[in-house]
């Protein structure tokens, strides 16, 4: 069954749809914001944005683009966990926040085994940069650690020292650098693992540049791990989509991006946007913006929001209510996770096409 | 509804007719003339020319590295024009909805994407199944799989490969098999920089020529209509015309899609070291009768090359332009996407272009030539009506040589050649050569039964805009485009094939997946429910 509220009083789903077709459809340019949602909540909330001539932004833009402006500016080169799990002789794990963002990121890559597909057959390395207090230890495995509190010099001096170019810094820190340095190089195929608030987008450059050389001697990739609530997912299928990831905008009639203007909290406070659609299946995140306007919000249920939602409607977890299509930072691509506990909690794809019947035409 | 187009020039190779005369249709069939029976709608297509709709066997329309590609280059994509959304994301450049709806209005209905590996299987298809309009299949990309890998490693037998071809192909729901640059992306992730047709995969033992005969067998044992499709090594390096003919011969007789052979067409003569070898490779292609190729024509403007060659791709990673690229070490083949700009006053990409045109214009049987530009590798496939322009006039080739270094035209042969192509040939070989070659039997053609899949041309003086603009688009008997305007979207299915297999090679595969990578391969499939719309796939029959 679903839950829907309007001002807080319950409703039925078509009432909540109606009046939220209303709020959208009478706004100047309405927001659709959060998008934390599977492939097919993604896909219906793109093609409502385009008949509303509105922009749509990810609750995790920020991580997104730490990464996706890299890539755009400079580059990328990549892997999956399975490669890095089967062929990677050396792990070079940055920032401390490895094992919040992805829990099961050990479990996954395996570091203590020998690696499968390697030629030598022999145990992997593990370098840990700015492991943060206690990350550090792997079962079966000795890691070896530098810690930093600025990665931009860590990083920055690690890739001096691997194109062998001097480095300002004490004894120890430079033997260290040395060190890692060495190892980096004497890798086979090494794969650098990110994450995480620790890493802006000068570091990620910085790494990027440094894999880059490695590659001209040996094999070195990189595994990013990415946002949570499906942002990867989201911004492949804003990709196919309409050409580019979220922060786009229907205002004019086709599809514009960019990373400022479309940045939802921003259009929010600015009062350039006045009507906002937050979807969040996959947790309890709430809107980010301090302004009052006029919201619907597509959540999972008993979601706390500061003030009521004009509209809320409840909606299922990918993959546990129902089947869902989200990218896997287990496999690195996207997988089809089937309901795991199916119930009656409508998809945030399900609740966005009841909306549209009320919108008129068809999308 | 019973429609009628009236008095066209009929170009249909495969029923021998070229000629003046009525076409009818009934609901999603052509039909013979009904006697007694007005029709529902008449269409005068006087002076107009009647084809098939028109099938693209390779283009790169699809898939994670396609979509890198569009996430990686946002400037050379972004619309300026304030028009009316007529049709859902009609107006966003390079979307799958645009891709459909340039695709329609030039008059095809139906798109090969030919690399997608396994594992980004259900990505691919989610994105073919948001391109309206035209029919979809995928190749699946095997050769660099370390499972493969392994059962030729330890001498598992065809038996076994077969099978496991059979299971990839029913997991990702592909229409054939491709096979690029065989043991290349995984000699790369070794630290091979060159990988050659007699060339070593570290760690397994098996030479790239090994992997393309198993698997040119698995194809033929499981009856799978399309041949092995192969980018071979060595992809656009000067001299590469010596791999091409090897890989030729390696074929020993046996069926082989040869892919983009424009881009191993390369001789290494002339002050530049870089010449056209694409008469002696034409020749060869002439005496091979098992051959078929495409071509991969190159034309000058930006693109960006999209390729599962990773050790190409990062060897060519330098030349990028704008300079920035992608590689990605994926599960198997994996990818990378390399932006380039093809100039016309530059000597390499003029040889390039010459090379493409030589090869269409010197390979004699239209059934084994095929009209592509490895969209977007050699150019995106938006510029296939100057394509045909070229290969239809020998004038328009001789304007557009005028234009071109010199010297970059003395190493080619193309200002000697004379042929134009005709319209019969070109629906040979953009309609019924590919229906041939995917076996679909229900296309390709405008005889009675076939599938009402048409396209009427208005001919005239500038043959690009010709067939940039079909006048008509039929897709299932359902007219979707006049005057080259896409009218509404309707949404085609996914071809694949289903070779029989023993299953149990499926639990072989689980517990492979459950113990090396420690997931299922469940997580993988391309469950049809998943996708947005249902009935989205059609199976097309195993039999040879």
């Amino acid at each position: 069954m679903s839950e829907a509220r309007i001002n807080g009083k319950p409703v039925s789903l078509a009432e909540a749809a109606e009046r939220a077709a209303e709020i959208l459809s009478q706004a100047r340019l309405p927001v659709i914001a959060g998008l934390g949602t599977d492939v097919a909540g993604a896909r219906a909330a793109i093609l409502l944005a385009e008949k509303l001539h509105g922009a749509y932004d990810h609750m995790h833009s920020v991580e997104i683009f730490a990464d996706l402006d890299v890539m755009r500016q400079a580059g990328l080169m990549f892997t999956t966990p399975n490669e890095a799990r089967l062929r990677a002789d050396v792990l070079l794990f940055i920032g401390k926040d490895l094992t919040k963002i992805w829990p099961d990121v050990l479990a996954r890559l395996s570091p203590a085994e020998i690696p499968a597909y390697e030629l030598a057959r022999e145990p992997r390395k593990l370098l840990w940069i700015a492991p943060g207090r206690g990350a550090a230890k792997v079962e079966g495995l000795a890691v070896q650690t530098l810690d930093s509190s600025d990665l931009h010099t860590a990083l920055g001096g690690l890739r001096a020292r691997v194109a062998g170019k001097a480095v300002h810094g004490n004894k120890s820190t430079l033997r260290k650098l040395d060190e890692f340095a060495d190892i980096l190089k004497a890798a086979r195929f090494g794969v650098a693992v990110w994450g995480g608030d620790g890493l802006d987008g000068l570091s990620i450059e910085m790494l990027h540049g440094l894999i880059l050389d490695l590659n001209k001697t040996t094999r070195f990739s990189g595994l990013p791990l990415g946002a949570g609530a499906n942002a990867a997912g989201v911004v492949q299928t804003s990709g196919w989509m309409t050409g580019f990831p979220v922060r786009t905008s229907f205002g004019r009639g086709y599809p514009e991006h960019d990373t400022w203007r479309f940045d939802a909290t921003r259009l929010i406070e600015s009062g350039e946007a006045d009507a906002a659609l937050w979807i969040s299946a996959y947790g309890g995140e709430v809107p980010p913006w301090k302004k009052t306007i006029p919201l619907i919000a597509l959540a999972a249920p008993q979601t706390a929001f500061a003030r009521a939602p004009l509209v809320s409607i409840d909606v299922g977890y990918p993959g546990r209510d129902h089947d869902g299509v989200e990218f896997a930072r287990e496999t690195g691509s996207l997988v089809g996770r089937l309901a795991s506990q199916p119930s009656q909690t409508p998809s945030v794809a399900a609740v966005v096409g009841e909306i549209e019947k009320y919108l008129g035409g068809d999308a | 509804m019973l429609i009628l187009l009236k008095g066209g020039r009929i170009v249909d190779p495969v029923n021998g007719r070229d000629e003046t005369g009525d076409l009818w249709i009934e609901n999603d069939r052509i039909v013979a003339p009904p006697p007694g029976r007005l029709a529902d709608e008449v269409h005068d297509v006087s002076g107009k020319i009647v084809m098939a709709g028109a099938i693209d066997i390779h283009s790169h329309i699809a898939g994670g590295n396609v979509n890198t590609a569009r996430l990686l280059l946002p400037e050379k994509h972004q619309n300026h024009l304030p028009n009316p959304i007529v049709l859902p994301l009609s107006t966003a450049k390079w979307s799958t909805f645009e891709t459909g709806t340039i695709y329609a209005s030039m008059g095809f209905t139906t798109v090969i994407e030919p690399a997608i590996v396994p594992h980004q299987a259900l990505q691919a298809h989610l994105e073919l199944s948001d391109i309206p309009i035209i029919d979809k299949g995928t190749l699946t990309v095997l050769g660099n799989d370390d499972f493969l890998l392994s059962l030729l490693r330890d001498g598992e037998g065809q038996a076994a490969v077969a099978d496991y071809v059979a299971s990839a192909l029913a997991a990702s729901n592909g229409l054939g098999v491709k096979c690029i640059n065989a043991g290349g992306a995984t000699a790369f992730k070794y630290n091979a920089r060159t990988f050659s047709l007699d060339d070593v995969v570290p760690f397994y033992g098996l030479t790239s020529r090994q992997i393309v005969e198993s698997l040119q067998r698995a194809v033929e044992d499981l009856k799978i209509p399309h041949p092995l499709h192969l980018h071979a090594n060595n992809l656009g390096i000067p001299g590469n015309v010596a791999t091409a003919l090897a890989t030729i011969e390696a074929a020993r007789g046996g069926r082989l899609h040869f892919a983009h052979l424009q881009f191993y067409s390369y001789g290494h003569e002339g002050s530049h070291g870089f010449s056209s070898a694409a008469a002696e490779l034409a020749a060869a292609v002439n005496a091979t009768p098992n051959v078929t190729i495409d071509v991969g024509q190159v034309m000058f403007r930006q693109t960006v090359t999209v390729s599962c060659d990773t050790l190409r791709q990062y060897n060519g990673s330098a030349m990028a332009r704008p300079k920035k690229c992608v590689i990605n070490d994926g599960d198997s083949n994996g990818g990378g996407i390399v932006p380039y700009l093809y100039r016309e006053n530059d000597f390499a990409n003029a040889v390039q272009w010459a090379c493409g045109l030589e090869l269409f214009l010197l390979i004699d049987d239209p059934w084994r030539v095929f009209f592509t530009t490895d969209h977007p590798n050699g150019a995106p496939f938006t510029t296939y009506p100057e394509v045909f322009a070229l290969i239809m006039s020998r004038d328009a080739r001789a304007e557009a040589l005028a234009r071109q270094p010199q010297e970059a035209v003395a190493v080619t042969t193309l200002p000697s050649i004379a042929r134009e192509y005709t319209y019969s040939e070109i629906a040979i070989m953009t309609r019924a050569a590919p229906a041939k070659l995917l076996g679909l039997k229900d296309r390709g053609h405008l005889g009675v039964g076939g599938l009402a899949d048409i396209a009427v041309y208005s001919p005239g003086k500038d043959l690009a805009k010709m067939f940039r603009f079909a006048h008509l688009v039929f897709k299932d008997g359902d007219l979707v485009v006049r005057d080259g305007r896409v009218s509404h979207y309707r949404w085609g299915k996914a071809l694949k094939v289903n070779p029989g297999y023993d299953k149990a090679i499926d639990r072989r595969l689980a517990g492979y997946y459950d113990h090396h990578f420690g997931t299922s391969r469940e997580l993988f499939a391309v469950k049809e429910h998943l996708l947005p719309r249902a009935n989205a796939f059609a199976e097309v029959a195993c039999a040879r």
